[in-house]
């Protein structure tokens, strides 16, 4: 496999795929992370990296939590 | 004017409770021995070295102001060096080791309008939820009803005079987020109408799969409607649970005609008996603001025939497993309905599939 | 100066009485002269409420991208859906504020958490929500950050909430009671420091709660209220002092109010001495409870773990099942913590979204789920076998 997967490569998958989805489906983190570790392979991700990107998407601001009888990950208000 | 970034906090948790504890605690802590109620909303718990510790317990309306807050401050000021504690059914406990300021610290309490009770073989508080107060999923208020219920039943919450304990909880809907199906009595507010869905609004604000998945009996169906994606309600099929309107806002299921229901008979201890759920007696009281009188009349009603009947320690499920279903609603006067035959998941596990009842219950 | 109060005759009934009346705590904050946009807001609120007796409905929204920063849980989003008429309560939102263990606190810092609720709130709480946190109601969307920074900055943080571990509870175990078999406030601090993540950043199917009770009494409705159930119980003898039971004989009548209430009927009474079958007790308290100071639990204490207690959203409510029949309960608590991560593993991963531990159990079945997450069959964790044939035979099985 080629370069080593970092949390900010998963984060910016992450990103697009929250962004690829909004308005249409509400990822939860769980969503996130199976797509992921199917993207970049069991091997190169995982759970725990998918946890850090995520929290780098959410303290950063790009992304946010929000509610609706369960809890999403979803692009901020605009 | 701009100041100096500061680090946010983020994770710290909780303060440690070891920084609240009364040092009559700290050093009799794992070493009680044992406790008595002394006399009713005073425990006494006694150490292993001898050392007594006071509660006085009061009542509160969980809803409570800061001025309130800081009031009960000042009273564990003066009568137990500032040290209290809150219980899980909203009543403050005031913790003293000076036996000579019990008697004022009950009399303080009392002349602020906070009675003192709700041990033993008692009423307590009514566990609740915030109703109309602050729910989005409401179908009758809770503050009001437990005021009034508690206005009522107030005697027993002063007294110890029951057969055993007895717990009432209340949740203004479904969801139950007072988790109330455990109680001696629960109050259960119910939708009875089928959800109102918006559909101008639904598209924005919903997820139509989630929606049409949240449905516990299918009655949410994917629908087009004026050439918009939406859903539509088997109204047949639904069952008022308000699970749709949990996940999708535009699908509205409050309505004037909500009330309530009253269980009976569950319990969370081990006590003799296993923990039980509670059981339907009545399956709908008209929401009736500002005071509520047949929901007040019925729990009173409940609270008599109980008192009046169960044996010494007997729990009302307890006491009504010994007298058997039947002769509750005789002895109550409550009428037995369709209603009160479950005919959701498992619903035959509860189907008597037996003759071993009491035929002399069997009335025309 | 306050506003005047709304007119509210409908709500004003709720005054009347001997129970503590809402309706005055509302009024309180209403007038809080030192609170200016908090006794505004509280006005406000009571203007809703008597809306809502005129009409018999609620006037509340919920849900919606609200919250502290990097936070998923702590804050519930709270709309009205009057805010033309009420524009002091249109947003309204609840800050849940995690609670010391056990409930208790002293003057002092109640007096300081007061005062960051009536510097950026309507002066509002619940003292408690049902799940245990402190409850701020009332919060409008600017002021969640700046009170979220002076509650972390006197060392308090928020709650649970939404698809998340939410806050734990529990009895005041040791810190006052004889029973407690465990240090059920020292296990809740210690995993609710442990799982800060897992509480703030929601990342499962749905809740996920823990409630720790000393004992079988189970003050905080554990057995029915957490997806994790930790109620304190013994292995050996209940300890008897047997002059303290011969004094209770003079005021109870030991026959018929604690020998008969013995469900396993394990106990005798010949008039001078009680006898307890340890070997048939089921832990149910009866006794000691009727008798607290001639009996107590054994001395070789721990706990039961129990799983998947629920109310009814979705598919119906759940009392929480036999996990783990007898631990002992001791710092640093790896057992528990690993049984739980071994179980949000499975459950984070299969589970639907909104569904509970308790349901997704009874949906992959409880045999399936043992082996998941790496426990022996017991057979104290059923009523009875099964009594229907249709079994899933494995089909690697010889």
């Amino acid at each position: 496999m080629g370069d080593e997967v970092t949390v900010s490569t998963v984060a910016e998958a992450m990103y697009e795929m929250v962004k690829q989805y909004h308005g249409k489906k509400n990822l939860k983190a769980m969503d996130l992370t199976k797509a992921m570790i199917e993207k970049f392979g069991g091997d190169n991700c995982d759970k725990q990296l998918c946890k850090q990107a995520i929290r780098e998407l959410i303290d950063s601001g790009r992304c946010t939590y929000s509610y609706v009888g369960g809890s999403y990950i979803v692009l901020p208000p605009t | 004017m701009a100041e100096p970034k500061k680090k946010r906090i983020t994770d710290i948790g909780p303060p440690s409770y070891e920084n609240f504890l009364p040092p009559i605690i700290k050093k009799n802590y794992g070493k009680w021995k044992y406790h008595e109620i002394i006399k009713p909303g005073v425990l006494m718990h006694v150490s292993e070295s001898g050392d007594k510790l006071y509660s006085v317990r009061a009542a509160t309306p969980r809803l409570a102001a800061t001025d309130t807050i800081r009031l009960f401050a000042q009273i564990a000021d003066e009568f137990c060096d500032g040290f209290l504690r809150y219980t899980s059914r909203n009543n403050v406990e005031f913790l003293i080791t000076d036996e000579k300021k019990v008697e004022p610290c009950i009399a303080k309490l009392k002349k602020e309008g906070y009675p003192v009770g709700g041990m033993g073989n008692s009423i307590t508080n009514i566990v609740h939820t915030q109703g109309w107060v602050h729910c989005h999923s409401a179908a009758t208020d809770a503050s009001g009803v437990v005021k009034c219920v508690m206005d009522e039943l107030f005697p027993y919450f002063e007294s110890m005079k029951l057969p055993a304990k007895l717990r009432i909880a209340f949740a203004c809907c479904l969801n139950m987020c007072g988790a109330v199906h455990c109680s001696d009595i629960a109050l259960l507010g119910v939708h009875i109408k089928p959800p109102v869905v918006s559909h101008d609004t639904l598209p924005a604000q919903c997820e139509i799969p989630t929606t049409v998945s949240a449905c516990p009996t299918g009655a949410v169906r994917t629908a087009t409607v004026d050439g918009k994606p939406s859903v539509e309600i088997v109204e047949e099929q639904c069952m008022f649970c308000a699970n749709c309107f949990t996940v999708c806002p535009s699908i509205k299921l409050n309505n004037p005609t909500d009330g309530l229901s009253v269980w009976v008979g569950g319990k969370v201890s081990n006590a003799r008996h296993e923990p039980m759920f509670s059981k339907l007696a009545i399956p709908y009281i008209p929401n009736e603001p500002p005071r509520w009188p047949t929901v007040v009349k019925s729990v009173k009603n409940i609270v008599e025939v109980y008192a009046k009947n169960a044996r010494k320690f007997e729990r009302m499920g307890e006491w009504i497993e010994r007298i058997g279903w039947p002769k509750f609603f005789e002895l109550t006067e409550i009428p037995f309905t369709k209603y009160h035959i479950d005919d959701f998941t498992h619903a035959g596990e509860s189907f008597r599939r037996s003759v071993y009842f009491r035929q002399s219950d069997v009335r025309e | 100066m306050a506003a005047k109060l709304r007119e509210t005759p409908l709500i004003d009934e709720l005054l009347k009485g001997p129970w503590p009346s809402f309706v005055k705590e509302i009024k309180k904050c209403a007038q809080n002269e030192k609170n200016e946009r908090g006794s505004a807001r509280s006005n406000d609120l009571l203007g809703v409420l008597e809306r809502s007796y005129k009409e018999t409905i609620g006037h509340w929204k919920h849900g919606g991208i609200v919250g502290v920063m990097g936070y998923g849980g702590g804050v519930i989003g709270r709309y009205n859906d009057l805010p033309e008429e009420f524009p002091n309560v249109a947003h309204f939102h609840t800050i849940r504020v995690n609670q010391p263990s056990g409930w208790f606190y002293t003057s002092d810092i109640l007096r300081k958490l007061c005062d960051i609720w009536d510097k950026h709130g309507s002066g509002i709480t619940n003292m408690h929500g049902s799940t245990g946190d402190i409850v701020f109601l009332g919060c409008a969307t600017d002021d969640l950050e700046p009170t979220f920074a002076d509650l972390t900055a006197l060392g308090f943080d928020l709650g649970g909430s939404g698809s998340a571990v939410r806050t734990p509870s529990c009895c005041c175990g040791m810190a006052r009671c004889e029973w407690a078999c465990y240090d059920t406030m020292a296990l809740t601090d210690d995993l609710t420091r442990t799982f800060q993540d897992e509480l703030h950043r929601p990342a499962f199917p749905y809740k996920f709660k823990f409630k720790m009770s000393g004992c079988p009494n189970d003050c905080v409705a554990s057995i029915a209220r957490a997806d994790m159930s930790i109620i304190g119980t013994w292995r050996d003898d209940i300890q008897i002092d047997q002059k303290a039971v011969a004094d209770y004989a003079s005021k109870l009548n030991l026959e018929n109010d604690v020998i008969s209430r013995c469900p396993t009927k394990c106990m005798s009474w010949d008039g001078k001495k009680l006898s307890i079958d340890n070997s048939n007790c089921v832990k149910c308290m009866h006794c000691i409870n009727a008798m607290p100071k001639a009996l107590a639990p054994g001395k070789d204490r721990g706990a039961t773990i129990l799983l998947g207690s629920k109310a009814p959203i979705i598919g119906g409510a759940l009392l929480s099942s036999v996990i783990v029949p007898f631990l002992k309960i001791e710092p640093p608590y790896e057992d528990i913590k690993e049984l739980a991560e071994a179980i949000w593993d499975l459950w984070a991963e299969h589970g639907k979204n909104r569904e509970r531990v308790g349901e997704f159990i009874q949906r992959i079945g409880m045999g399936n789920f043992l082996e998941q997450i790496g426990l022996e069959p017991r057979p104290e964790m059923v009523i009875n076998p099964r009594s229907n044939p249709y079994i899933f035979y494995d089909q690697d099985q010889e």
